[in-house]
């Protein structure tokens, strides 16, 4: 028996895909675990997060730098996250919430972009956002696909994030 | 006589055939091709060349002569390339029922020597009910008088338009009059309402007389509208039809007709269901599926299989070349090979292992038909054979690539059917949940407006307990569409 991490829809052993929410259940050389959003932000709450490496317990393979906070959200566990913010009365929920970090304020939008790890290269792909995701200054095409390395930055609207990536 | 058939492809025999098989092939061949009932002209020299062929076959002496003449034969496993893919390397030593996904795929060998387009024994069934008034039967017309013009000399060609009764505009042929015909086409008013079945049987009674394994046998059904009680009676002749080597494909224009019954009208022949949301599309979409017939490599290709105790076969998909859910009881239409694609079929298998410790449990035990269109004797079943071994712990390997791709658009497909099953059990709430699920997929993927149709309709139905035809058509199909969108044009 395998548990859906994202809506804990039971399903037999052997499946592939969650037959409920659509979530993957095997992943491609990661591991599977579920996204520490919780404990990042009890830290985001308590500001007392200090510029460090993720913890390497998370195995993340990127961590998104907040420059205007400086706090550091690492990703774990999957091989594409969606960026965007939480709106009321609205279904689409993305992977990572960026609402404590003024995301209304800074203009990201519901599904803003997303990051992926397509064969060992992560790249940066902008959902069709009304005000744009910008790589080291750059607007990006809607929906085409952008390598990224360490240390690019990254504007959400006007968020600004830096890229961090791990070991791998 | 065609060039690429010799007797024994003419009357459908195997080399080996008996002369009791030689005999019972050739009566029922002269039945169906007599002169008396195929008065066309040119249909008189079919029936000259079974019987030709019935007297060189029939004659122990003469046969074995002609065997001489012939060249050898060559086996299926030369015609084709069968790829078996599995999600995991081993299953489970558990009692719990565990799941597995198979990809099967057939790669023609077209290179060896090219064979020449198959003729098409076509039928166009138009539906010219009321309905169809206007800009629909305009294109309608257009695109029947552009498809007809596409016949070659050795097409056959045939025309049925129906409402509450068919007329057969055109019976089968192959010597078309075009300039007459188009103005007979051009005349057509719409009228009355949809039987289908009448149709059916008038189009099925058309291709069936001068239908031949050497050649694509294909009726194309063309509606707006839904029938009502005869549905049981299309589908016996569906399966009648493709006993015969005929498929049968639905276009279903609008959002009044009924999409589950042509679905299934064509799932049983090895056919496809296609969406025409507006007028506008007609044209590409018939000439799209009539250009498919046009590059078949083989056909009737169809899995007999038994299962084995404890397993079983929960789901069949048709990934390439034409997206389509497939039946799940033995014998399974794959319908045609491509020359220039692979067919790709995805099944999802229950297991539930019976004794425990066993080293290895086989899962299917199969067979593959099919026939080549330039070598109509019958060919030799390729061996669908489906073992796993059994391990104590689980593989750490992630499924193949091609598995990964196909089951992430699928799953798109299943939340959708989902939700539509839901919706006629009342179940509201969850219908609406997994469409909004769908539509999280949906806007990932960066397929914004279909992720729009489907949040629309999963508010209507949150709100109205219902979803709309159209809402209903153009997600289906429009997952469907995912699918079909990495469709490779890879041949090795």
């Amino acid at each position: 028996m395998i548990v859906c991490p994202n809506c804990q829809h039971k399903e037999m052993t052997g499946a592939v895909f969650c037959s409920e929410c659509g979530a993957q259940l095997v992943d491609m050389n990661l591991a599977t675990h579920k996204i520490h959003t919780a404990e990042t932000r009890r830290e985001i709450e308590s500001g007392t997060s200090p510029i460090s490496p993720p913890p390497a317990v998370l195995q993340s393979w990127i961590s998104l730098h907040i420059m205007e906070s400086g706090q550091i959200l690492p990703l774990a566990d999957r091989t594409e996250f969606t960026l965007g913010r939480v709106a009321e009365s609205q279904p689409i929920v993305p992977d990572v919430d960026l609402t404590p970090f003024n995301a209304y304020a800074n203009g990201v939008s519901r599904l803003h972009a997303a990051l992926k790890l397509v064969k060992g290269k992560i790249v940066l792909v902008d959902l069709g956002s009304s005000n744009g995701t910008y790589l080291n200054g750059t607007r990006l095409s809607p929906y085409v696909e952008t390598p990224v390395a360490h240390g690019d930055v990254i504007y959400l609207g006007k968020l600004k994030l830096q890229v961090l990536i791990g070991q791998q | 006589m065609p060039k690429n058939q010799d007797h024994y492809s003419l009357l459908g025999l195997p080399r080996n055939a008996s002369q009791e098989e030689i005999r019972k092939a050739y009566f029922e061949a002269a039945r169906r091709l007599h002169p008396d009932r195929n008065t066309a002209p040119g249909e008189t020299e079919f029936f000259l060349d079974i019987q030709e062929a019935y007297e060189v076959l029939s004659n122990p002496q003469k046969r074995a002569k002609y065997d001489g003449t012939l060249a050898p034969e060559k086996s299926t496993a030369h015609l084709f390339k069968q790829r078996i893919l599995f999600s995991r390397k081993s299953l489970l030593d558990i009692p719990d029922p565990q799941l597995i996904y198979v990809l099967l795929e057939y790669t023609p060998n077209v290179e060896s020597d090219a064979p020449p387009a198959p003729p098409l024994n076509l039928c166009l069934i138009l539906d010219r009910s009321t309905s169809m008034q206007g800009q629909n039967m305009d294109m309608l017309k257009a695109t029947a008088i552009q498809v007809m013009r596409r016949m070659r000399s050795q097409d056959t060609f045939s025309l049925v338009v129906f409402s509450d009764r068919p007329e057969t505009i055109i019976p089968a042929t192959r010597s078309l009059d075009f300039g007459k015909l188009e103005a007979r086409i051009q005349m057509l008013q719409p009228s009355g309402g949809t039987e289908i079945f009448p149709a059916l049987e008038s189009g099925f009674t058309e291709v069936s007389r001068s239908a031949d394994r050497a050649q694509v046998n294909h009726i194309i059904l063309i509606t707006d509208g839904r029938t009502y009680g005869d549905e049981e009676k299309c589908l016996s002749l569906a399966q009648k039809a493709a006993e015969q080597g005929i498929g049968i494909s639905g276009l279903g224009i609008g959002h009044e007709w009924n999409d589950a019954f042509l679905d299934e009208l064509a799932s049983r022949t090895g056919g496809s269901s296609i969406y025409v949301a507006s007028p506008q599309d007609i044209q590409h979409v018939l000439l799209d599926k009539f250009n498919r017939l046009g590059k078949a490599y083989a056909e009737e290709t169809k899995l007999e299989f038994e299962l084995k105790e404890g397993v079983e076969l929960r789901y069949a998909f048709r990934l390439q070349p034409e997206a389509g859910l497939l039946p799940i009881a033995s014998p399974i239409p794959f319908g045609p090979i491509l020359c220039d694609s692979n067919l790709k079929i995805l099944m999802e298998l229950g297991i539930k292992l019976k004794s425990p410790h066993a080293e290895s449990v086989i899962l299917i035990e199969g067979k593959l038909y099919t026939t080549v269109h330039n070598r109509p004797t019958p060919l030799k079943p390729i061996t669908v054979n489906l073992v796993r071994p059994i391990t104590q712990e689980a593989g750490a390997a992630p499924p193949p690539v091609q598995i990964m791709d196909a089951l992430s658009k699928l799953t798109l497909y299943r939340l959708q059917e989902q939700a539509r099953l839901e919706v006629k059990a009342g179940e509201f709430n969850r219908a609406s949940e997994h469409l909004q699920q769908l539509a999280t997929h949906l806007l990932a993927q960066g397929e914004r407006g279909l992720a729009r149709t489907v949040l629309l309709e999963a508010e209507r139905i949150h709100q109205q307990k219902a979803i709309s035809e159209e809402g209903n058509k153009e997600i289906k199909y429009g997952t469907r569409a995912l699918l079909m969108a990495g469709e490779e044009k890879d041949i090795q």
